[in-house]
């Protein structure tokens, strides 16, 4: 006997039950319904909320009003901490005007040399401060993963209450999950040297994240 | 049942070992007012978005009660979808076998070095030794796994492997292992970490996972790390095996996102972990990154007799942590102390279920009693009901050593006996009288010395009871 049919023969046993189709009928039925657990009051509006929680989890926030600003408050951002010019980003916000901002930034995976990575966002959750990035040719994982520094542009109308929200807009405008469906929540972390937090364990030491309002 | 490496047996040996280690006890006192703050403060600000513990706590209980009582359909329909992303679903009955299958993907991808992200099962199937000995070089990615790599011992907590080592340790051993200057910095030390482990992830062929849940609807793994390096290792090397325990489906998203508002609360207070991953099939049509083999491996190795058993409530389990982060025991002594993989109470119950029940005898009373870890349990397992229903089990298995079997014996004899019990209480009562010095103190125990060896036993008053209750009624 197999072990797949070794392991299942004794889970049916331990189960007990035999109505095997009935019961998979009922779980299909369940996850077609996909019912939601106890949900939380969001006492802000999703914005002033996402951004406080964003904050909390060691996130920088600035505002700007529409995405043609974006490469200027990204130069600055990068001039002020002093990290240079040069940038990767995912494919799907490359084709902004960086260049006229003074920046050097190209559209592709990234690879352990660069420093920076910006990347935009398929939305953001305002109950935890997260972002969620899906990976996929014009938004690959790596960006926001190997750079120390990650910068993401975040639409103001993509901000959505809780993970479930998120959830039903995936299913609504991509019918089915990525190969990596990432939330982000602020700059990589660990506490493994004696409880100690220290920010960027492996992934980026800083996130910040640029709120469109336009 | 050697092949599970387990220590549990030695229990006693090593609490009294561990209790006089001042290093140890220095590391977990630091840990324990952190470990128990952040979670209470986690917990108490889900109020601030007028949710409330324990109906989530229900919430939680009935996603994973609703997965256990219909597990193999639940398991038919994960694994199908699974498939259905281009994913290769493996099964593995022990410890054994996940070696056998990981070894076997490794080598048919030719396999040099393999990446790790914690997996708390891949220590059950001691998976870092065969891959060594399969000429496959197993790298530690999580920084406290790392620690506890480098220094050959297995972690000792299952959320902070590490928490047993001091910084003075830490810093010897990175001293040692990465030949630069020696660091007492800990951001530095990190960073020291970070880049010797970034060429790690770089170079790996493969990367080795747990995740947290499956999630049957899409035939996702979930995969939840504050580090990154779970992202790391599921996105840089070309073959991603995840390795997870068979009780770990939940049915849909929504039910994913239930359970994420109490697991990194009970963990480690967080409102969320840095990065929560769902992982679905391996690199799509038009990638330039990520893998391109993913296997899933669902693993019994013991869980499966559970099922329908008087210990089902167990396979509930979500690795949280929390009932060791709240118990006495545990921060006496440490994880190591208990012997196998898991500490603390769910250790204390899951070790003698998996291992064998003689191969575990002293675990089920490694409890006070208090249930801090029922308590605290985010899912609700009764863990001291467990522990005392495996004990129950040990007396009628006949586990129980023949001088704790002949004595309750011959109690309960004497007990059914009136007349003999007053006599010899009585007896009993001016004996123990006897034995105290001045102060009304028991320095040694007669007949049970080890009772007193680290403490004094307060002295009876000479007469019982009754004695005493007859004398004052005829006052």
């Amino acid at each position: 006997m197999s072990s797949r049919d070794d392991i299942l023969k004794r889970v049916r046993a331990g189960v007990g039950k035999d109505d095997f189709a009935r019961r998979k009928a009922v779980a299909e039925a369940y996850m077609a319904a996909h019912p939601r657990g106890p949900q939380p009051t969001l006492s802000n509006e999703l914005a002033t909320r996402f951004q406080a929680k964003a904050e909390y989890l060691s996130s920088t926030v600035e505002q700007i009003e529409t995405m043609s600003d974006a490469p200027a408050a990204v130069a600055r951002h990068l001039a002020s901490l002093s990290l240079g010019v040069q940038a990767v980003a995912t494919p799907d916000v490359a084709g902004l005007a960086w260049v006229a901002a003074g920046l050097d930034v190209s559209g592709r995976v990234a690879v352990d040399a660069d420093k920076v990575g910006i990347s935009g966002c398929f939305c953001a959750i305002a109950e935890t401060g997260t972002l969620l990035l899906l990976s996929g040719p014009a938004s690959p994982a790596t960006v926001s993963l190997l750079p120390e520094t990650h910068i993401a542009l975040v639409p103001v109308s993509r901000i959505v209450a809780t993970m479930e929200d998120a959830f039903a807009l995936l299913r609504a405008e991509r019918g089915s999950l990525p190969r990596a469906a990432n939330f982000i929540s602020g700059p990589s972390r660990t506490g493994d040297i004696e409880q100690t937090i220290v920010l960027g364990a492996h992934g980026p030491c800083r996130v910040h994240l640029i709120m469109v309002k336009g | 049942m050697g092949k599970l490496h387990s220590q549990a047996m030695f229990f006693q040996a090593r609490a009294a070992e561990k209790v006089a280690n001042p290093i140890l006890q220095r590391a977990l006192q630091k840990a324990k007012p952190l470990f128990v703050g952040k979670r209470a403060k986690g917990i108490g600000a889900l109020a601030d978005d007028r949710l409330e513990f324990e109906q989530l706590r229900s919430a939680c209980v009935d996603i994973r009660n609703r997965v256990l009582s219909d597990l193999d359909v639940w398991l038919d329909i994960f694994e199908s979808q699974a498939k259905a992303t281009g994913a290769e679903v493996l099964w593995a009955k022990d410890g054994e076998e996940i070696c056998e299958l990981v070894i076997d993907v490794a080598r048919r991808h030719g396999v040099t070095k393999a990446a790790k992200s914690k997996s708390m099962l891949s220590e059950e199937a001691h998976l870092n030794e065969a891959l060594a000995a399969a000429g496959i070089q197993p790298v530690e990615t999580d920084l406290g796994e790392y620690i506890v790599q480098l220094a050959g011992e297995t972690p000792s907590h299952i959320i902070a492997p590490a928490v047993h080592k001091t910084l003075d340790e830490i810093a010897d051993l990175f001293t040692k292992t990465h030949g630069r200057p020696r660091q007492t910095d800990i951001p530095a030390m990190t960073r020291e970490a970070r880049e010797v482990l970034r060429q790690h992830f770089l170079s790996a062929e493969m990367g080795i996972s747990r995740c947290q849940f499956l999630i049957a609807e899409t035939g996702s793994a979930a995969l939840v790390t504050n580090e990154g390096n779970g992202r790391m290792v599921t996105t840089l090397p070309k073959v991603h095996v995840v390795i997870t325990g068979i009780e770990k489906v939940v049915p849909t998203l929504e039910d994913f996102a239930t359970l994420m508002r109490l697991l990194p609360r009970s963990a480690t207070g967080q409102t969320i972990s840095n990065y929560v991953s769902l992982l679905t099939g391996t690199r799509r049509p038009g990638d330039t990154e990520g893998p391109e083999k993913t296997v899933f491996i669902l693993v019994d190795n013991g869980r499966a007799k559970l099922l329908g058993s008087a210990y089902q409530e167990m396979l509930r389990c979500i690795r949280c942590g929390a009932c060791m982060n709240h118990c006495p025991v545990y921060f006496s002594l440490g994880g190591h102390a208990y012997g196998w993989v898991y500490p603390g109470p769910m250790g204390s119950v899951l070790t003698p279920l998996f291992t064998g029940l003689e191969n575990a005898l002293d675990l089920p009373h490694a409890s006070t009693g208090c249930n801090q870890c029922g308590s605290v349990c985010p899912v609700r397992i009764p863990l001291p009901k467990l522990m005392h229903q495996l004990r129950e089990d040990q007396v009628t298995g006949g586990m129980r050593p023949w001088s704790e079997r002949f004595a309750l014996k011959a109690w309960a004899w004497v007990a059914g006996k009136p007349a003999l019990y007053h006599w010899v209480v009585r007896r009993a009562a001016r004996y123990l009288k006897w034995l105290a010095d001045d102060s009304g103190r028991i320095r040694v125990l007669g007949l049970a010395p080890g009772w007193t060896v680290g403490r004094d036993l307060p002295a009876p008053a000479g007469k019982t009871f009754q004695e005493l209750y007859a004398a004052r009624k005829r006052d």
